[in-house]
């Protein structure tokens, strides 16, 4: 007795910490929270406390991305042939701030995400339905009429930008909630899940000072900044968790007992930055993490499995909700472009439309080697892709061909190139990749190893360099060949379909496809509901992708999430920033 | 000593002006694409460089930015972190006590231990004493900052469970961000040994203590082992001199001749470099506080430079401008009080 007695003071003297109390989950992550307004927010940081301290109006039932539940909503009906959506709101539900949630709420949070709109927010695919731009009113002011407008056309243009923002949202009584959308849209659904379009707290955000929900002061929030406002550092949701704290770096929250669903089991969260892997990992060891970020499969393997008292969730069917390519840019700056070296046919660089003939994208597919991609950087465990599309999103095709390692292949598309005098002159090509990221790195030296092999003519540099001057030339479209990814923002196709392969897509645009019979294919998937219908449209995107090669999807790592083995309750949802809820855990 | 201070202080809204022209201007060299870095957080935002740079102004001229950052800075707005998320002068109430409380906790015993330890070093010269503390103190020196580091994370935290990492344990973090926010904790001064005391609550001063002690000891360790070959060296200078022969020829004992007269002109060269250990610890010291997740100057300031983040640049510039010239005055005054033989008039 008295020797336990004294193990106690000890070890509490000592600082000999045991695993938190069961109802406080910590999490320890890398990358800080850039904002807590959900109209700003877009990173999966800052989604991450969003999505448990505010409500949408409908969610994903766990972890299906096809099956939603409602929770801000109790139903919605879509009228008009897809163009109007109305929702019927719950009853009794309470912000943080003890005020009650009605419609004008909603409405308001809606217009606010509309009427701000910054370059850097999600704003731009809500605005994209319910408006018709995609950018906010300045920005399509700027768009429409030139930099220096006459101020009386640019005051015709704001108003009927307002009055389409007032419009598209409207609040009828206390609980009924329309949206009229600027044309049929298949995708409004799923852009209504998005952590960020969740309803704040109306009266409390216009009483400290946000804006007043009226067109008195709209133009003054046009494209703000949202990150110096009240709602940055400020929460009122309505979800089962309220922020107690955030300073820039960890963030603590606790249960709100006010709310409306079933009463969360963990009471108190906090979710804390330790940018130093190995920091995370010893504190995971000594249980005072719950959950750590584990950046790699590798660390993974190494460092983390066999710790004593620690469980690894994983599943073969498990796959991010994104999607990366390799592309082969068939217009890029033919100007001043230090990464195509002469820019002529004349083996001391490569033309501007050097990856305009069909051969050389060929080749340059049939250099990645996809298997070698899974088994070092993924150590065996990740998911090759048809098209660039997750594997869990309608319409993803798993029966289309792969590109993958072929020298025989290479070499064939390689002697055709250019009517067969790309074989005899060579070329030189830069290949950029960001420090740090080792997929683009692998790749990039996966196309020198395996080209320059096969015609010493070729020569292929690799070139890492930092994020801002990856950033600038990927933005000044100087890359002949890049490798960049797309997280979903919602879980429809057309968010990844539209950007990687349409002509006006932002990838698509970037590296000058021009197809046809692509964007008919797109556009008409963009038109109708009926998802059987929509799937085989994708399908037969999928299939012209394969077969013109515009880009190559490479493959993503499995997923998989690290606690301690006390956590129960813990699923993957792709489109949840977090993975999981807080509510839906607890501590055995 | 006062026109001396005085005319020093005067030269600093000199060094204030021409260190933000030049971070400014170098900041120019970057295409507005680049430094649209810092607001890109994922590759969707790649799509909409253009609006960002737009919308921040980062295309504007050299001239309009920095005359648009020195009229705000001369109002007190030094602009807004995007790393740190808030407003410039914000981050440094935040971030500067974190730092300086750990350079507190390690200044002063690294300080102590490092001249008593070179003092016996040269004192017993070429004895095992002397070969001890050499050759660790080589040791320590040569160990870059981030292997000790992660060292003692591993086996003092992780395996040995001692100590702690951040600035508090979990349940104390959570417990105090409920109190702050109804009142019932107050940060009067950002350090939590201090705020413990002024709360009344000794176990977040004694929590927050045990949670020093490892970067401290990461700090003296690495530091330290610079400061004792100096002092040890500085010292056998002095023991070489005339007038410690001739100390020895009057018959004065070898403690007074040690302590009294050879160690206080051997302090010379010490007091320069703690000076600047010093302030380049209040300053923030990145790995240390990257490794043992302490939220100060150091970390922010690192991550500033990575993302371009331009206000927390230019303010971070600032303020070492005004540490580094404050520790410099500093360490001047301290050398007439060590040496009778300096005066400024």
């Amino acid at each position: 007795m008295k020797k336990g007695l004294l193990a106690g003071i000890l070890i509490s003297a000592l600082g000999l910490a045991l695993a938190t109390p069961k109802d406080t989950f910590v999490h320890m992550t890398f990358g800080e929270v850039d904002t807590l307004d959900p109209a700003q927010a877009y990173d999966t940081a800052s989604n991450y406390i969003i999505e448990n301290v505010y409500e949408t109006l409908y969610t994903y039932k766990k972890d299906s991305l096809t099956e939603y539940e409602p929770l801000l909503a109790t139903s919605y009906e879509i009228k008009d042939g897809g163009k109007t959506y109305v929702f019927h709101l719950r009853k009794g539900v309470k912000f943080h701030s003890g005020n009650a949630m009605t419609c004008k709420d909603a409405e308001y949070s809606f217009e606010r995400v509309l009427v701000t709109n910054p370059g850097d927010s999600w704003g731009w695919f809500l605005a994209e339905s319910l408006v018709g731009y995609d950018v906010n009113a300045k920005a399509a002011a700027e768009e429409k009429l030139g930099k220096n407008p006459d101020p009386k056309k640019l005051k015709a243009f704001l108003d009927d930008y307002w009055k389409k923002i007032d419009a598209s949202v409207e609040c009828d009584g206390l609980y009924t909630l329309t949206f009229h959308l600027a044309k049929p849209d298949p995708t409004f659904f799923a852009k209504l899940l998005y952590a960020g379009a969740a309803i704040v707290d109306s009266k409390w955000a216009i009483a400290h000072g946000e804006w007043s929900g009226t067109k008195k002061d709209w133009e003054a929030w046009i494209g703000k900044d949202l990150r110096q406002g009240y709602l940055h550092n400020h929460m009122s949701g309505t979800g089962p968790y309220k922020l107690v704290k955030w300073d820039g770096k960890d963030v603590v929250a606790e249960a709100f007992d006010g709310y409306w669903g079933k009463k969360p089991k963990i009471k108190k969260v906090l979710v804390q930055v330790v940018n130093e892997e190995p920091t995370r990992i010893e504190a995971l060891k000594r249980g005072d993490a719950d959950r750590i970020a584990v950046t790699s499969r590798a660390v993974l393997e190494s460092q983390v499995r066999n710790i004593p008292g620690v469980k690894v969730w994983e599943n073969k069917n498990w796959a991010p909700a994104a999607a990366g390519a390799v592309f082969f840019n068939q217009a890029p700056a033919a100007k001043d472009n230090p990464y195509l070296g002469s820019g002529k046919l004349d083996g001391q660089g490569v033309p501007p439309d050097f990856f305009k003939d069909e051969h050389v994208r060929k080749a340059f597919a049939y250099a990645i080697d996809q298997d070698a991609i899974i088994d070092e950087l993924y150590l065996g465990k990740g998911v090759k892709l048809t098209m660039a599309l997750p594997p869990s999103f309608l319409g993803y095709d798993p029966k289309l061909p792969i590109y993958s390692y072929d020298p025989d292949k290479m070499e064939a598309h390689f002697k055709k190139a250019f009517g067969g005098k790309l074989w005899n002159t060579g070329f030189e090509i830069t290949i950029l990749y960001n420090e740090g990221n080792r997929v683009r790195q692998t790749i990039a030296e996966m196309f020198k190893a395996n080209i320059e092999e096969i015609n010493p003519k070729f020569k292929v540099k690799v070139q890492g360099v930092q994020w801002p001057d990856f950033i600038r030339a990927v933005s000044k479209r100087q890359l002949p060949v890049f490798i960049l990814g797309w997280g979903a923002d919602y879980a429809d196709p057309d968010n990844f379909i539209y950007t990687f392969y349409h002509s006006r897509g932002y990838y698509g645009n970037k590296i000058g496809i021009k197809d046809q019979e692509m964007d008919r294919l797109i556009e008409e998937a963009r038109t109708i509901t009926d998802a059987k219908k929509r799937a085989e449209l994708y399908h037969q995107v999928g299939k012209r992708a394969y077969e013109t090669a515009p880009l190559v999807p490479y493959p993503l790592p499995s997923p998989f999430i690290v606690t301690r083995n006390n956590v129960t309750g813990v699923y993957y949802n792709p489109m949840l920033s977090g993975t999981f809820l807080w509510k839906d855990i607890e501590k055995k | 000593m006062l026109t001396f201070t005085v005319r020093r202080l005067l030269q600093l809204p000199l060094v204030l002006f021409a260190v933000s022209l030049i971070i400014v201007g170098m900041m120019q060299f970057l295409p507005p694409s680049a430094r649209a870095a810092a607001f890109v957080k994922s590759e969707q935002q790649l799509a909409h460089i253009d609006e960002i740079i737009k919308q921040y102004h980062l295309d504007a001229p050299f001239y309009v930015q920095y005359w648009t950052w020195v009229q705000n800075a001369l109002h007190g707005n030094f602009g807004f972190s995007r790393v740190a998320k808030k407003p410039v002068l914000e981050a440094f109430a935040e971030k500067l006590p974190v730092s300086a409380e750990l350079a507190f906790y390690a200044f002063l015993p690294m300080l102590i231990v490092s001249i008593w330890l070179g003092t016996l070093a040269a004192i017993y010269r070429d004895k095992l004493i002397d070969q001890i503390v050499r050759v660790l103190a080589v040791l320590f020196w040569s160990i870059p900052t981030f292997v000790l580091g992660i060292a003692l994370v591993a086996v003092v935290y992780g395996y040995l469970r001692l100590f702690g990492i951040g600035r508090l344990p979990s349940d104390l973090i959570i417990e105090l961000a409920q109190a702050s926010a109804v009142g019932k904790f107050h940060y009067y001064t950002g350090f939590l040994t201090l705020d413990g005391l002024l709360n009344g609550r000794l176990d977040v001063t004694w929590a927050a203590l045990k949670h020093l002690v490892l970067p401290a000891l990461t700090l003296i360790l690495v530091q330290g082992a610079q400061l004792v070959r100096v002092m040890r060296s500085s010292m056998l200078d002095e023991l070489g001199k005339d007038y410690v022969r001739t100390a020895r020829a009057k018959g004065l004992p070898d403690r007074v001749v040690y302590y009294k007269h050879a160690r206080r002109n051997a302090l010379i060269p010490i007091i320069t470099l703690a000076g600047l250990m010093f302030a380049f610890m209040i300053n923030g010291v990145v790995i240390t506080e990257t490794i043992f997740n302490l939220p100060g100057l150091g970390q922010w300031a690192a991550l500033a430079a990575v993302q371009l983040d331009q206000p927390a640049i230019l303010g971070f510039a600032l303020l070492t401008a005004v540490i580094v010239t404050t520790a410099n005055i500093v360490v001047d005054l301290l050398y007439a009080l060590v040496d009778p033989r300096i005066r400024y008039e």
